[in-house]
Order: structure tokens, then C-alpha cells, then sequence
């Protein structure tokens, strides 16, 4: 018996040795292109014509970063992107708290339905929407005047599409594993409905928010199909395809400007991430497993 | 007011100035131009081109006062396709857009017919190519004024040095600085001495960097190609002649040339050409000077041995790739007169001139009299390398797709056909009746209403 | 007789009767006040857009006719749009596949580590699925370059040949796929992780004592335990895959000679580049079968779940 034992503490041993060593592999592997963009924004463009050693800068320069940071036309991208971002998760809170709350805790007639309805509009994928959505937007310009099409706030209206059904699936599934004995005590002691959701419910489900929230702004931040086909002027631009589509003039690629303009896009979620890691990886599983 | 007009045109220095002035002048009287006014350029790879071209407009809002607002617009992505394709789905946007080959054709029922600015130009600058009629003409009327930025040839840039030790020529010779070419040598400039000197360097370990891929400069090289054999896809009546003896022959020249070629040019951009050439990879592109421009800051060892000339003669003639820019103004813009009068402006000889020296002789316009500018004698180094890349007498310039009708040549150029069947034919191992078989129906594709 | 109080108020109990029946009835319109703003934004923005599209389809190419399915019959005889079906089915079945299989893998090695350690590789692991897609694409057409690829240069340095990565047909698929695998397996690996964590310990433990190896384990206990997720999982991706459009666009643009283009791709290349609406949207649609399909799946075995648990 104790030699089983032992031999599940070696098996165990042995099992950790092997995950380490391919953890690292896959790390590398993970890690590569992340780390490749940095080594190559602090190349000069005449070391990377030179291209004596992709994987090791000899002359590091800070010439990208210091071009891009005083570049107007970045700025704009980073700031369009910033404010589209920040408005959308507001909206997608908005939208998502009370509704989720609805469907998961209030069982009214219909609910089951909306529930896996708003499931199953995550779905439709956008790639699917963008052509009459525009069809739409030039529509409504045409009646109203309104100008849908070429304005950042276009992306403000469509992002939420996007981030709600998921953040709102998201939080049913948290908002479902809370007890119900929580409201039931507060029911008891005279609360409403809507003093549940503020006082009892959004503190315990505050990771699920939280996690919901950040989920909304990497989407918002990266997504790329919707300002391609509905903006085309550079002060109206958003980062992921600001990037691509200004930082490549002609047929010339500054590859050092364009790995730095990627590095620094990427930035705000990476931070967010790298803060809040575990609200993040919280709230995706707590909302697959338990939904 | 005639008096104080006068004084403002007074900066036009050429002979014809006085004709033009002439002409412009009482049009830009009567015009009423003042108001707003959007325009989207094509984004110069050149930022000091984009800066000359804003200054030069400044100049004339200011004069105009006029409220403009600049946009420049890269094909990179084909952005400026998806832009005028969206604003002309939305009927709103830029009131003069920038617009390639054969996109004013294309979308000539949206746009506003500037027949008057371009007899004003024609006068003063000279006659325009049977090409650029055929791209900036729809039912008689010209519905575009030919752009000076973006306007480019895509010929031949090699290496001197390379070519004088593995092919054995002097392309400074044959081509030489401020003289017309060499008879001889040029009249051996062929698509066949093409293929042996492709040969040559690629056995020598420096291959021809000629792209195969879908954007613009494959399909612009392809396009001088087959129409050196007098091939077509489909002609100018709109039936498809892609089952064609002249396509036959220029599939075959293609099979011989693609083994002499790198093997993944199916998959370069136009960027790719440029790298290849700065790496000091290749003896030859077919490209505009960018490549150039680009080697002389971050290669300037290799910059020193590049020479631009013109393209290889075919059975049918001397075609050079030629991208004439367009400019289109909408037919629902808020304020043609102000438009019409930005584009006299920006098309004067003074302001092509200024563009053409900030753009380091990249820009081609297209009218006849103005090839003569120094700046393409005097860049480098080494000087003159440019003076043969605008067109001289003995060269036609060739558009891909050119004489389809415009809607299908548009498809044609954006669906990169005459690349793909070749790509098909050549690495697809495709036989040719299949791959014909392919273009085809693609062609027929393209002529649903 | 218990009282109960509403908003501080002691009410009799006839009065708590009616008022609870008030409250009851205010529950429903509460609840759809609260859903309302969901409901508006699916309707408007996805619903109507959607049936929309499907009327775009039937419409020629200047949109001013009617002609039925004639978009439809017209890609039938395409040889490039039964060729996209095939490569979009393809890149969507290896890619989440590969996944899948990545994401399992690494999440065993992350739960065989002492606790302490995990969180840290974790986070290193979860970078490629939080950097905007767009971005890191761009890195990989970067390492993928014809002229200047780091693993060009890599392959040639230790004596083998240059690759094509993104010129020979195979290869550019291929690396399409990796592409998308490399953003995608770190969820994956997260979802699993989580539910490997949940399977109880002492099961594992009981099965070494009988003498089971490390397959038996994986095959008799993980698997089983964990079957919901990875097909929840399996078929999420599988739809987002199906419809992604960043990698192939800013990798290959559907290049070379449309050899990777997806649905997604063409339909824009199509549809907005091409200048004809209802094709691209009639090459859009037609997504929608196999993602229903999909969907069907899922909703199954979402109520499976939930009965069971």
C-alpha cells in the first residue's frame, strides 16, 4: 500500500516535471509574435532592411514610439478608440445589468425564450450584418439627414450588438448561482426589486460585472470588420485599422512603425488584463460552466 | 474684379500661360466659389507629396475662401476603393474624391461631367493619351480630370551592376540620362531578351522580383504583358476573348518566366517587389520609383546602382504600365463650382510641377506638355536614374483590362483575372483549356447587370 | 397572524393579499421595462438586419430588380464559391479542432503544477487570446513576410529551405489556421482548466489505487466529467470561427488566387470591393445553415445540462 502510494507521489513527480517542460514550449510559442513585436519596434528602418538578425536588436531605438506618440493622426485613432470603447461598455452595462437580472431572477412569461434568444443572436455573426446594416445606415440618411455612415458613433450603435448578448449570457449564468436565499432575505426585510439589484445583487455579482465589463471593452477595442467597411476618414478611425491602413503609405511598409503602432494598441487591453487577470478568467468560466 | 483675378493667375509662368489664363480666368470670375468643400487624395507613400499638395490647396482656399477639408485616403486595403464604393452606395461624403484607372468609368452615372474644366486644361496643358479618354470619358462626356499624385508607370528598375556582370548590359547605355535611348540596344529590349536575362540572374542567384498576386502591381505587369501580345480578356465590345491565340502565347511566355522567378511571388503585395529589391535580392522589379525613394534612406548602396526604363517591346508594340489617378467629383456634391475651380487650380502647370519635385519624380501626369520637368532628369543618386520612367515618344501606355468596357475592366483589374489564370496555369499546373475554362466564366461573372 | 412588511408599512393581511398581487403583476412589466433596451438593440441591429439581408439577396446587382434566387443559382455554378464552402468548413473544423486539442493539453499541464505557480503561467498563456486579433495578425504577416521572415531566416540558418508561408497555397492555409489556433487555443485552455478543477480529486486518487494508468484516467474520468464544456465549448468556436474574417483578411486577403478565403472575406471582397451588395450578401447568407446547425446543437445541450444539474 505505501508503495502504491509512493508511487503515486513519483507518478505525480514525474507528471509535473513533463507539464513544465512543455508549458515552456508553449509559452514560447505563445509568446513569439507578442515578443517579436517588440524587438522589431526598436529596430531603426535601416536595421530592418539590413535584416542582419530578426530575433535580437543591435541598435535599440526609441525612434517609433517617440514618432507615434507625437503623431496626430495616431493620437486620433488612440483617442477615437478610447472614447468608442469606454461608451460601449457603458451601454453594454446598462443594457446588459438590468436585463440579465430580469431573465435570471424574474421568471415572467417569455423569459425562458428571450434567455436563449439573446443566446442565439450572439450567433449571427457580424460578418453576416455588416452589408445591410449599411444598407440601413444609408437608408436612414437618406430619410433623416442623419449621418450614420463615415462617424465614429456609428460604432458606438453597433458595438453593442456585439458585447450584450454574451455579457448578458454571461451574467445570467452569474447571476443565476447566486443564492436565492439572499434575495429572499432581503424581500423579508422590505426590500424592492430594484433595491435587490442595487444593494444586494450587483455587490456579490461585482467579479461577473467586472469580468462582463472587461469583455466588453476588448471587443470594442479590437474589433476591426465594422470600422473597415462603415468609416473611411482618418480623424474618424479607430486603432485596429487606423494602423493598417495609415502607417502603410503606397507600397512602402515601415514595418518598425507598424509592429510599434500594434504593440501600443494592444496596450490598454493587455494592461487591463494584466491588473485584473483574475476577474477576467473568473468571469469567462463562471459564465460557460455555470450558465 | 477681371483685374484683381488677373493679378492672383499671374504666377502661371509658362508660354501658354497666357492662353490659359485666358481661358481659366473668365471662368474662375463668373464662378461663385466659396463655401465648404470636402476632398479625398490618394495618400502619397511620400509625405512631403501629401504636404505640397495640402499647401498648394491651401493657397486656394484661402483665395477662394472656401472651408476645405483635406482627407488623404490610402489604397492600402483598398481603402479608397471602399470608400468611394460606400459613398457612392450612400450618396454622401467628399465632395471631389481621388479615384484609380477605372473607377470614374465605373461609377460615372454618380459623377458630375467636368467637361468645361477639362477643355480649360487640355488647352493649357496639352492632349491627353487615347487611354486617359477611354478612363475619364463616359458616353462623350469627361467625368474626371486626370490627377497628377498617384499617376505612375510601373517599368522596369534594375541594377546596373548586377545587369552588366550577369546579363551582360548596359542599362544605362540603352537608356542614357538626359538623351533619347540607344537604338540599338532598345530595339533588343524584348520580352524574349526579358527571359533570357531573367534566366541569367536567376542562375546567378539575384531572380527578377516580378509579383504575381492580386494587388495592383501584379496585375498592372500583367496587364503591359498581355497586351504586348495583343492579348485581351475582352474586348472593347464586351465579348469575351479570353479563348485567344494572343492569351495562348502570353500563358506560354508566363510558364517559361515563372520557374525563373521566387517561388512565393503568388503571394506579394505591392510591398513585396520593393523589399526585394532593397534587400538587394533581385536585378529587376517592375515598379515606380518608390522602391527607389526607399533604398536611398535605408539602402543607399543599392539605391546607387537602380535605373528606371521603360518596358520591354512585345510582338505588338512597347507597353508600359501606366495607373492614371482620377479626380471625380460627385454628382451630389454641395458645391461643384468651388470643386471646379480646386481642380483648375491643383492641374496648372505650377502646381503639377511643385507636386511631381515633392513626390522625387514618382508623379506622371498625364498630359502631353508636362513630361518636360527637370525633376526627372535631375534625382538621384544616380543622376538620371529617372529620366527615362515618364513617357517619351515609341511607348503606349498600356492599362490592364484596357479596352473592356469599363464596368467589367473594373472587375477585372479589382478580381486580378489575367494574374489568377496565369498563377492557375503556371503553379496551379492547371492545363490551359481548365484554366481558361476558369477566366471564363469568371468574365462572364462580371457581366450580369 | 404573521405580518409582513412592505416599505415599512404593517398592512393587515387582505391588504398584503392584494398589494403582493399588485406586486406580482409589476414583477412582469418591471421585468420587461429591465429587458426592454436588450430586446430594442437585438431587434433593430441584428433581427432586422438579418431578414434584411435576405431580401438583399434576391435583389441584381444595381438593387432595382427582383430576381429571386438568382444570386443563389448564380454561385451554384461557380467553381470559387464551391471551393470557398470548402475551405471555410475545413478552416473551421482543423482550426477548432487543433484548439481544442491545444487548449486540453495545456490545461493539464497548467493544473499538474503546484497551485502557487499556476497563476502566473496562466496569464502568460492567456496573452495571444487578450491582444486584439487585428494586432497580433499583423505580427504574424510580419514573421511570415516573403522577403524578411524571421522564420526564413531561422530554417535557413540551421540548413533547411525557405518556406513559402504565404505564397504556395498549403502553406498559406496552414498558416491561416495556426494563426487562428495560436488566438484561440488559450480560451479553450481556460475553459478547461476551470472544469478540470471541478472534477474531484478523490476520484483520480481511487483510480491510481486500482492501478489505472494515465489514459485510463483521462478516458474513464476527465473525459466523461468534462464533456459538456469541451462541447460547449467545441461549438461556440466553432461558429466564431466559421465566421471570422480578421486573419484571412489581414493575412492573405483570400490570397493566393482565393485559395483561403472563408465566407467572410469574400462576401466583403464580393460585396463591397466587387460593388455588388445583394451577391455579397447572398454569399453571407449562406453561413447561416451551418451556423443554425451549430446553434441546434448547442441549445440541446444547454437543456441537457440544464436538467441535469
Amino acid at each position: 500500500m505505501a508503495a502504491r502510494l509512493g508511487s503515486i507521489e513519483g507518478d505525480r513527480r514525474k507528471a509535473m516535471i513533463w507539464s513544465y517542460f512543455f508549458l515552456v514550449i508553449f509559452v514560447v510559442f505563445f509568446l513569439t509574435p507578442p515578443v517579436y513585436m517588440l524587438i522589431t519596434s526598436l529596430k531603426s528602418n535601416a536595421e530592418i532592411s539590413a535584416a542582419v538578425s530578426p530575433w535580437w536588436v543591435m541598435h535599440p531605438t526609441l525612434e517609433n514610439y517617440r514618432e507615434l506618440l507625437t503623431s496626430s493622426t495616431y493620437l486620433t485613432f488612440f483617442r477615437n478608440s478610447a472614447i468608442v470603447s469606454v461608451a460601449v461598455v457603458l451601454i453594454t452595462m446598462a443594457v446588459s445589468i438590468p436585463a440579465a437580472f430580469a431573465l435570471s431572477r424574474m421568471k415572467f412569461w417569455g423569459s425562458a425564450t428571450l434567455a436563449t434568444g439573446v443566446f442565439l443572436t450572439y450567433l449571427i455573426p457580424e460578418t453576416l450584418l455588416f452589408i445591410p446594416l449599411f444598407k440601413i445606415f444609408v437608408f436612414i440618411d437618406e430619410l433623416t439627414g442623419i449621418e450614420l455612415v463615415n462617424h465614429w458613433w456609428v460604432l458606438v450603435i453597433l458595438y453593442p450588438t456585439l458585447t450584450v448578448p454574451f455579457c448578458t449570457w454571461l451574467m445570467i449564468g452569474y447571476f443565476s448561482s447566486i443564492p436565492r436565499e439572499l434575495d429572499e432575505a432581503a424581500l423579508i426585510d422590505g426590500a424592492g426589486y430594484l433595491q435587490i439589484l442595487t444593494k444586494v445583487f450587483i455587490p456579490v455579482a461585482l467579479p461577473g460585472i467586472i469580468a462582463a465589463t472587461i469583455f466588453a471593452f476588448t471587443v470594442s477595442w479590437a474589433q476591426f470588420l465594422y470600422p473597415l467597411a462603415f468609416i473611411t476618414s482618418a480623424d474618424q478611425l479607430v486603432l485596429p485599422v487606423g494602423i493598417i491602413t495609415t502607417l502603410v503609405r503606397g507600397d512602402v511598409f515601415t514595418w518598425g512603425q507598424i509592429m510599434t503602432g500594434a504593440l501600443l494598441g494592444a496596450a490598454p487591453p493587455l494592461i487591463i488584463y494584466a491588473f485584473l487577470m483574475d476577474y477576467y478568467i473568473a468571469g469567462l468560466t463562471a459564465g460557460a460552466t455555470k450558465g | 474684379m477681371a483685374a484683381t483675378h488677373f493679378t492672383r493667375r499671374r504666377f502661371l509662368k509658362t508660354t501658354a500661360a497666357a492662353s490659359s489664363v485666358a481661358v481659366l480666368g473668365p471662368y474662375v470670375r463668373t464662378a461663385h466659389a466659396a463655401g465648404k468643400l470636402t476632398v479625398g487624395f490618394w495618400d502619397h507613400w511620400v509625405p512631403a507629396a501629401n504636404d505640397a499638395l495640402t499647401a498648394i490647396c491651401n493657397e486656394w482656399a484661402a483665395k477662394e475662401k472656401v472651408d476645405l477639408k483635406i482627407d488623404y485616403i490610402p489604397s492600402q486595403g483598398q481603402k479608397n476603393l471602399l470608400t468611394i464604393a460606400s459613398e457612392a452606395q450612400a450618396r454622401a461624403g467628399h465632395d471631389i474624391l481621388a479615384m484609380p484607372n477605372w473607377w470614374p468609368a465605373d461609377k460615372a452615372k454618380q459623377l458630375e461631367p467636368v467637361d468645361d474644366v477639362m477643355k480649360a486644361l487640355l488647352a493649357a496643358n496639352g492632349a491627353v493619351s487615347p487611354l486617359i479618354e477611354y478612363l475619364g470619358k463616359s458616353s462623350g462626356q469627361w467625368i474626371a480630370v486626370p490627377a497628377t499624385p498617384g499617376s505612375q508607370i510601373k517599368g522596369p528598375c534594375a541594377r546596373i551592376d548586377l545587369f552588366k556582370q550577369h546579363v551582360g548590359l548596359d542599362v544605362t547605355k540603352m537608356y542614357p540620362a538626359g538623351a533619347p535611348p540607344d537604338n540599338t540596344l532598345a530595339e533588343n529590349w524584348t520580352w524574349d531578351t526579358f527571359l533570357s536575362a531573367a534566366e541569367k540572374c536567376h542562375k546567378a542567384g539575384v531572380p527578377f522580383g516580378i509579383g504575381l498576386g492580386q494587388t495592383a502591381d501584379s496585375v498592372d505587369t500583367m496587364g503591359a504583358l498581355f497586351h504586348a501580345y495583343g492579348a485581351e480578356l475582352v474586348d472593347a465590345k464586351g465579348n469575351i476573348t479570353v479563348n485567344s491565340d494572343a492569351v495562348k502565347q502570353a500563358l506560354d511566355y508566363m510558364k517559361k518566366l515563372v520557374p525563373l522567378l521566387p517561388p512565393d511571388v503568388f503571394a506579394w503585395d505591392d510591398a513585396s517587389n520593393n523589399k526585394w529589391l532593397i534587400a538587394g535580392k533581385g536585378a529587376l522589379i517592375m515598379n515606380p520609383p518608390s522602391a527607389w525613394a526607399v533604398a536611398k534612406r535605408d539602402a543607399p548602396k543599392v539605391a546607387e546602382q537602380l535605373w528606371t526604363f521603360p518596358a520591354p517591346r512585345g510582338p505588338k508594340g512597347r507597353y508600359n504600365p501606366f495607373i492614371p489617378y482620377f479626380w471625380g467629383l460627385w454628382n451630389f456634391s454641395k458645391n461643384k463650382s468651388a470643386a471646379k475651380s480646386l481642380l483648375l487650380y491643383i492641374s496648372s502647370r505650377s502646381a503639377v510641377e511643385k507636386m511631381v519635385a515633392a513626390s522625387q519624380g514618382y508623379d506622371i501626369p498625364s498630359f502631353a506638355n508636362l513630361h518636360d520637368f527637370k525633376t526627372w532628369a535631375e534625382e538621384g543618386p544616380p543622376k538620371g536614374t529617372l529620366y527615362h520612367y515618364p513617357p517619351r515618344p515609341g511607348q503606349i501606355v498600356s492599362m490592364a483590362a484596357y479596352p473592356a468596357p469599363p464596368k467589367i475592366g473594373a472587375q477585372i483589374y479589382t478580381q486580378a483575372i489575367a494574374t489568377k489564370l496565369v498563377a492557375k496555369y503556371t503553379q496551379g499546373g492547371q492545363p490551359m483549356d481548365k484554366a481558361i475554362a476558369w477566366a471564363s466564366s469568371e468574365l462572364e461573372g462580371f457581366m450580369r447587370a | 397572524m404573521e405580518t409582513s412588511t412592505i416599505g415599512a408599512v404593517r398592512l393587515p393581511a387582505a391588504a398584503r393579499r392584494t398589494t403582493l398581487r399588485k406586486l406580482m403583476r409589476r414583477k412582469s412589466s418591471i421585468a420587461f421595462l429591465l429587458t426592454l433596451p436588450l430586446i430594442t438593440i437585438i431587434a433593430a441591429l441584428v433581427l432586422y438586419p438579418a431578414f434584411y439581408s435576405i431580401h438583399l439577396a434576391t435583389l441584381n446587382k444595381s438593387m432595382e430588380h427582383f430576381i429571386g434566387f438568382g444570386n443563389f443559382e448564380f454561385l451554384f455554378k461557380r467553381d470559387t464559391f464551391w471551393m470557398v464552402v470548402r475551405q471555410s468548413v475545413v478552416f473551421a473544423v482543423s482550426a477548432v479542432f487543433f484548439k481544442a486539442l491545444i487548449g486540453f493539453c495545456v490545461a493539464h499541464f497548467v493544473h499538474n503544477i503546484p497551485a502557487k505557480g499556476q497563476r502566473k503561467w496562466r496569464g502568460m498563456l492567456l496573452v495571444p487570446w487578450v491582444i486584439p486579433p487585428a494586432m497580433s495578425t499583423l505580427a504574424w504577416l510580419w514573421l511570415f513576410d516573403p522577403s524578411y521572415s524571421a522564420f526564413n531566416w531561422t530554417l535557413e540558418h540551421i540548413g533547411l529551405a525557405r518556406v513559402s508561408w504565404l505564397g504556395d497555397p498549403n502553406w498559406a492555409r496552414f498558416a491561416v489556421i495556426l494563426v487562428n489556433v495560436w488566438v484561440g487555443a488559450p480560451f479553450f485552455m481556460i475553459m478547461y482548466l476551470a472544469a478540470l478543477k471541478s472534477v474531484p480529486e478523490q476520484l483520480y486518487e481511487a483510480a491510481a489505487i486500482d492501478g489505472a494508468n494515465w489514459w485510463q484516467k483521462l478516458w474513464y474520468i476527465t473525459l466523461p466529467m468534462m464533456r459538456n464544456v469541451i462541447a460547449i465549448t467545441a461549438l461556440f468556436s466553432l461558429i466564431v470561427t466559421f465566421a471570422n474574417f480578421d486573419i484571412v483578411r489581414i493575412l492573405t486577403s483570400g490570397g493566393p488566387v482565393d485559395q483561403t478565403h472563408v465566407f467572410a472575406t469574400w462576401a466583403f471582397k464580393v460585396g463591397i470591393e466587387g460593388s455588388d451588395l445583394p451577391l455579397g450578401a447572398s454569399i453571407s447568407l449562406f453561413m447561416f445553415p451551418i451556423l443554425a446547425i451549430a446553434a441546434i446543437l448547442i441549445l440541446r445541450d444547454i437543456s441537457r445540462r440544464g436538467t441535469e444539474a
